[in-house]
């Protein structure tokens, strides 16, 4: 049988992983990320500047306090939160029908579309079930079935 | 209650630790910004040299003239619902762009705009510094891009390479 305390530790790292990575590459060049934001069409160039600068550490210091253990559900609330907007604005993106670089993984990104929002889709998923989890205080160490092998948290 | 109320104030933590970071290891480029730069645009011209960024004024001035060759660094996909007419698609989207035979034919010296969807976005600029590499001496980013063009309502032409 599949323990919660296995599968959740997995989740924790690759989702934690993921966004520290997204976050390091991005707070890199934060020009070129501050480019990729304003090609949006969302924003003008100031707010552009400030979520270049601001968002790719929040990426990476809730990634980190994700992949630690370290308030798990609230790095776990600000990773879903912050999927549900990229989803959005990805779709929002595509309705307008703009080619745009999505500027997911900074020099790496590729356009905006379903592929995007298919990966987003299934972090979030990863970030439910970590932010479902709600044996707050409790040890990651206690085994018990897993909530999120049946989606059943959709 | 009390619960979501926790898990509320630490991530109001996690975010403002993470405007503290970000403003502590920015904060060069946070002056640049008090200074008055990037109010128009985020490119760095040197990091692009022989590259210049032109305005919708200049891009249709030249193009109206027939004084440059357009070059469309968009997607095919979106290059055919709509593009300035005469345009050459060659899109610079992901890595492995090649510069076609028919261009790198083009004399060196001759006038290059290239665009894509709007602002300096990465493709035309990834194109231009190409363009540079390949030995085009004059190239000029149209920053505007397609939005900027159609917004103007200047004429536009529809479908695939015509090349």
């Amino acid at each position: 049988m599949i323990r919660n305390r296995t599968v959740l530790l997995v989740f924790r790292l690759v989702l934690g992983g993921l966004f520290v990575y997204a976050g390091v590459v991005k707070a890199l060049e934060p020009l070129d990320f501050a480019q990729d934001i304003r090609n949006y069409r969302l924003v003008g160039q100031m707010l552009s500047f400030v979520a270049a600068v601001v968002l790719p550490w929040l990426e990476i210091v809730a990634g980190l306090a994700l992949a630690a253990g370290i308030w798990t559900r609230a790095a776990a609330l600000t990773i879903s939160g912050l999927l549900v907007f990229f989803i959005l604005l990805t779709l929002a993106t595509m309705a307008r029908g703009i080619d745009v670089d999505c500027g997911c993984f900074g020099s790496l990104s590729r356009k905006s579309g379903w592929g995007v929002i298919i990966e987003d889709l299934v972090m979030l998923y990863l970030g439910l079930c970590l932010l479902l989890d709600k044996k707050k205080g409790q040890s990651q160490l206690k085994s018990r079935r897993n909530p999120c092998i049946v989606p059943r948290i959709f | 209650m009390k619960d979501a109320r926790r898990i509320l104030r630490q991530v109001l933590v996690l975010g403002g630790l993470s405007i503290i970071v970000a403003a502590a290891v920015n904060f060069p480029l946070i002056k640049r910004l008090a200074r008055g730069e990037f109010r128009e645009t985020f490119f760095q011209a040197a990091d692009f040299p022989g590259i210049r960024l032109i305005t919708l004024q200049e891009a249709e001035d030249l193009w109206s003239g027939g004084k440059a060759f357009v070059l469309d660094a968009r997607a095919a996909e979106f290059f055919g619902r709509g593009h300035v007419p005469g345009a050459r698609n060659l899109s610079a989207a992901g890595s492995g762009i090649e510069i076609p035979a028919d261009v790198l034919g083009l004399a060196r010296s001759g006038t290059l705009v290239v665009y894509c969807e709007g602002g300096d976005c990465r493709s035309s600029l990834a194109l231009a510094k190409l363009l540079h590499e390949a030995g085009f001496l004059d190239i000029r980013v149209f920053s505007g891009g397609w939005g900027e063009w159609q917004a103007a309502g200047l004429p536009e032409e529809k479908g695939d390479d015509q090349e």
